[in-house]
């Protein structure tokens, strides 16, 4: 048989895609201390900001809460995006460093495989922090599910497709394992610095609060804080949130290395 | 047809110049060995058959095939073990085996391939938690799993112990068996020896010398001994008088002759022309190693640091 054969080039199949995925999910399982960050610092700021004064109504909102409003946004952003932008390209780097990509490089499978499988193994762990927080917020603390829980749902998965494009993107740019997760953690902090994570952005000077509004830190809280009030949604954030996605997709893919 | 052709590779990093010209061919169903010191460019150019570096100059084919423009068809044939590749840490070996053997269109059932390289006992085990032997064991398995036609082992049996390393010796005997073409990088002189047809030196980026193990001892023209014992002792200038022959040493009856070429055939036919009756007759050839080391001036071994 030569080895030209049309067997031969086609790209590894579904199963194969299913079975690094299931390997990717394992690694995660299996190391519970990485899942220590993106499900319990959330929860504990949710707890926190719970047991103050988040039970005045909003105006305007069919009784909704500041806890349902500001805070809840705000915990399943963090959720989404240290799983994104720290996580996954610490994973990412630290299977660069050790050979683990190198190894699987020499292999029919595509950088693509390995990138998809992180990123759903990823969504995977949000699902499962978001889950929790909400559980705990609504049975705990009475919060409110979204007004408009599919548009809550769609915006909840565009924010976590540019948080972990903007992953991909450290992972293919960073020189190292340590590099990444410093990466990781300036651009988390930083975003949520001027997205609302340590008070209100109208603290902030005009010109960084307008920034951190565009960044997907900052969209996302915005996003998901109106799919809970119910009002109309506005489109910059939105759109700030696309591009991320398409721009840091096409880049990281375009740079990612395997060794 | 060749397996693997090598035409004229060079690969520069910044100022070190790690291969410059090598041209190899493998010969389908063989085993040539890629011996050298460390820092003699055998990484780079098992890198580049690999496909994962690009020659600055050369070409390399597998199987008629460019590794890195034909990529997704050379994947599917080319087997690779590379040296210090870590796998998923927290995955069992059957895990890893079968995750391995899911990118591969076709090839060995997970639990017999880890029963080939005699892991069947740690199949529950993870990655981490398998000795360095193991992991060299799993290494092999998942190079074989897709069940290539064209198989790189890149320092096969370091970290094995003398009986893992045998075993190890003979799964590549079956790779042989089954028309497998093996591109085998080593240290171990004894077993580019034992395993391969051809070997290539490698010295300072360069191939030094090509051809089967017993050529390339030849090619040293490294002297041997021939010692025996003479029943009623032995006049010396007899065998000094051989062309053969640069020394002689008589202790009793016993007799070391030092010498080069055909020393043996010399040395007996000219012991039997004389009539000496002669018992307990050796012979200690140069091996492979002591020709690497004439042809290299240098220590063979992983005594120097990275290999680039």
């Amino acid at each position: 048989m030569s080895p030209t054969t049309e067997a031969h080039l086609r790209a590894p199949g579904l199963r194969a895609w299913m079975t690094l995925t299931g390997a990717e999910v394992r690694m995660v399982v299996r190391d519970t201390a990485g899942l220590l960050i993106p499900v319990g610092l959330p929860l504990l700021i949710l707890v926190m900001n719970a047991l103050g004064e988040t039970d005045h109504v909003l105006p305007g909102t069919g009784g909704r809460t500041v806890l349902d409003i500001y805070v809840l946004p705000l915990v399943l952003t963090m959720v989404i995006a240290v799983i994104g932008v720290v996580n996954m390209p610490s994973f990412l780097a630290y299977y660069r460093r050790t050979g683990v990509l190198r190894r699987l490089a020499v292999t029919p499978a595509h950088p693509s495989m390995v990138l998809v499988a992180q990123v759903l193994t990823s969504l995977l762990q949000a699902a499962v922090g978001i889950g929790l927080a909400l559980t705990v917020a609504v049975v705990g603390f009475g919060a409110n599910l979204p007004a408009r829980p599919g548009v809550a749902l769609a915006l909840g998965l565009l924010a976590a497709a540019a948080m972990y494009a903007l992953g991909v993107l450290v992972a293919a740019v960073a020189p190292s394992g340590n590099a990444a997760v410093a990466m990781g953690l300036v651009l988390f902090f930083g975003m949520g610095a001027t997205g609302g994570m340590f008070g209100p952005t109208t603290n902030l000077p005009d010109g960084v609060a307008r920034v951190g509004e565009v960044l997907p830190f900052g969209a996302t809280v915005e996003v998901l804080g109106t799919a809970w009030a119910g009002g109309g949604i506005d489109a910059t954030p939105v759109l700030a949130l696309a591009a991320t996605t398409l721009v840091c997709s096409a880049v990281g893919a375009r740079f990612f290395r395997w060794q | 047809m060749s397996a693997i052709e090598m035409h004229d590779l060079h690969k520069t990093y910044r100022s070190t110049t790690a291969v410059a010209g090598v041209s190899l061919t493998v010969p389908e169903g063989s085993i040539m060995g890629l011996v050298g010191r460390n820092g003699a460019g055998k990484t780079t150019t098992v890198e580049i058959t690999a496909g994962l570096r690009e020659p600055d100059r050369g070409r390399v084919s597998v199987l008629g095939l460019d590794p890195r423009r034909d990529r997704r068809a050379v994947r599917q044939v080319l087997g690779v073990q590379l040296q210090e590749s870590q796998l998923h840490s927290a995955l069992t070996a059957l895990e890893l085996v079968t995750l391995y053997r899911s990118l591969y269109r076709s090839g060995l059932g997970p639990a017999a391939a880890l029963e080939a390289v005699g892991l069947g006992r740690s199949a529950g085990t993870r990655f981490e938690k398998l000795s360095g032997g193991q992991q060299q064991r799993l290494s092999i398995a998942l190079a074989i799993i897709g069940r290539p036609r064209v198989v790189i082992l890149d320092e096969l049996t370091t970290g094995l112990d003398p009986e893992a390393r045998r075993e190890v010796w003979g799964l590549v005997d079956g790779l042989r068996a089954d028309g497998v073409t093996v591109l085998l990088v080593s240290h171990h002189m004894d077993e580019v020896e034992r395993l391969c047809d051809q070997v290539a030196l490698l010295d300072a980026g360069r191939v030094a010398s090509t051809g089967s193990p017993a050529t390339i001892v030849a090619r040293a023209a490294l002297p041997q001994r021939v010692r025996f014992d003479a029943e009623h002792g032995l006049d010396a200038a007899l065998l000094r008088a051989l062309p053969e022959v640069e020394e002689v040493e008589v202790r009793g009856r016993g007799v070391v002759v030092r010498g080069r070429g055909d020393l043996e055939r010399a040395v007996s036919t000219s012991l039997t022309r004389h009539g000496v009756v002669v018992t307990g007759a050796s012979v200690e050839r140069p091996t492979l190693e002591d020709a690497f080391l004439a042809l290299t001036g240098r220590q063979a071994g992983p005594d120097t640091e990275v290999d680039r």
